[in-house]
């Protein structure tokens, strides 16, 4: 039997450890998922997603269901994340410099990619995160949140307590600079490859 | 058809957004933008690099993660004591040794007492064995045997008192078959002696009990301290030779890696 997340919730708070899990199962790759795409770093990420769980399963008996659980987990990562983003501004860690390394593309290839299509793969994967992390947080956090996270533009107003119209606007505005900076990218690579 | 201006009466840029992502909750916006679509050139290529950038953005994915969190404890009783809940093997770590050793002979003194428990340690190694398993010297008929030998001068005085208590529970018995005559003329002194032996009995089924709950708490300290002593040393060994084992692996990591980026600038170089 699969129960619904708010029913996970009240078992949960009732002392079945199990039940909260279950719910850590289902949502620790969409927290995880959102915590890399905000900060940009896998080890952070992991960090973010487990701290956001860790408050979650604390502040679990002062959950009245206000809001959907998913909603608040998303909350609570994403405000993970802000407090992460301002450290990281106050003391910025030197990030080692960028190499292709061809033992991790052959890790992440699938049998039937060419080397070519990986390293294509690869390189426009790096060009969307090169170009989301130019993006100001709160345009980036929307388009993250409705992207790849599909929550209505009424949730996503609701997480980050502004009104609709704002959210509409920061996504038009994202999605515009992510255009202008990926046809830059693209440009640049199509005159390389010349 | 104008492809120059848009002359989209409300927000455009709002309606526009509204439109790429097909949120159901704003359908009539949608319509309306929707009617304005086939009308304008600006808005339809507009929203065409935008669907172009969304499938750009499709290909951004995060390295998959390696999880770990089991959450044990529930929620109620943690938010009293705030602890670590990640990794449920883990929790009873956080209390203290001590804290451990105090319980586990807590509880071992009370399940012994409850069981009357009786643990030897000695020569023919260790045997444990409860009140209801009494060894074969125990019996009745062996009684009078243990009764008619004196205590040894370096015995327990316990093994004195129930000798004694032995001797006057025969000669109460031999008073009671000699006849209900008899046993009637004297009720009071029998009475008087009955009280006298349960409490006696009671003193030393007590001292008994409290005598076995110390050996029992003894031995359970010794084999705990040398588990940990023992398990303490183990985790050391294998942290070192799990130590050396990373070393020689992430050198012949490298290595590889170096030389497999030297051979792929190479072929980048000669094409």
């Amino acid at each position: 039997m699969t129960w619904t997340d708010e029913e996970l919730v009240a078992r949960s708070i009732g002392g079945d450890s199990e039940s909260f899990n279950e719910l850590v199962l289902r949502w620790e790759r969409p927290i995880y998922a959102l915590a890399y795409r905000t900060i940009g770093r896998e080890e952070d990420a992991r960090d973010v997603c487990q701290e956001t769980f860790l408050r979650a399963f604390r502040a679990l008996p002062g959950f009245r269901g206000q809001a959907k659980f998913s909603s608040w987990l998303y909350r609570i990562a994403l405000n993970l994340c802000r407090d992460w983003i301002r450290r990281e501004r106050r003391a910025p860690i030197v990030q080692p410099p960028e190499d292709v390394d061809v033992m991790e593309l052959a890790a992440a290839s699938e049998p039937s990619e060419s080397i070519e299509d990986l390293v294509a793969r690869k390189d426009l994967s790096r060009a969307v995160e090169k170009a989301m992390a130019l993006l100001p947080d709160e345009q980036r956090t929307a388009i993250v949140l409705k992207e790849y996270h599909g929550l209505t533009f009424q949730e996503i107003a609701e997480l980050l307590g502004c009104p609709l119209s704002t959210v509409k606007t920061r996504l038009y505005q994202g999605l515009t600079v992510l255009r202008r900076e990926l046809a830059k990218g693209e440009a640049t690579r199509t005159k390389a490859t010349l | 058809m104008n492809h120059s201006v848009c002359t989209y009466p409300g927000d455009r840029d709002e309606a526009l957004v509204t439109f790429l992502y097909d949120d159901r909750s704003l359908d009539g916006e949608r319509a309306a933008f929707g009617t304005h679509l086939a009308s304008c050139g600006v808005c339809r290529d507009e929203l065409d690099a935008l669907k172009a950038v969304r499938g750009q953005l499709g290909r951004w994915n995060p390295p998959e993660p390696t999880f770990a969190i089991t959450f044990s404890d529930p929620p109620a009783r943690q938010s009293t004591h705030q602890q670590s809940p990640i990794g449920h093997h883990q929790w009873w770590k956080a209390v203290p040794a001590w804290a451990q050793v105090a319980a586990a002979l807590l509880f071992v003194g009370v399940s012994a007492a409850i069981a009357n428990l009786d643990v030897r340690y000695d020569q023919q190694g260790l045997r444990v064995r409860t009140g209801w398993s009494q060894p074969r010297e125990a019996a009745p008929g062996a009684a009078t045997a243990v009764a008619q030998t004196p205590a040894r001068p370096g015995a327990a005085p316990w093994k004195a008192d129930l000798t004694a208590l032995e001797q006057q529970l025969k000669a109460e018995m031999r008073v009671v078959r000699a006849g209900p005559a008899t046993a009637q003329v004297q009720p009071a002194a029998v009475h008087g002696g009955d009280a006298d032996v349960v409490r006696r009995v009671r003193a030393l089924v007590d001292e008994s009990e409290k005598r076995q709950q110390r050996e029992l708490a003894l031995r359970i300290a010794e084999l705990l301290r040398d588990v940990n002593v023992q398990r303490q040393a183990d985790l050391a060994k294998v942290n070192r030779a799990l130590g050396a084992v990373e070393n020689n692996l992430g050198v012949e990591v490298l290595k590889t890696r170096q030389q497999v980026n030297l051979m792929y600038r190479a072929s980048q170089v000669v094409r």
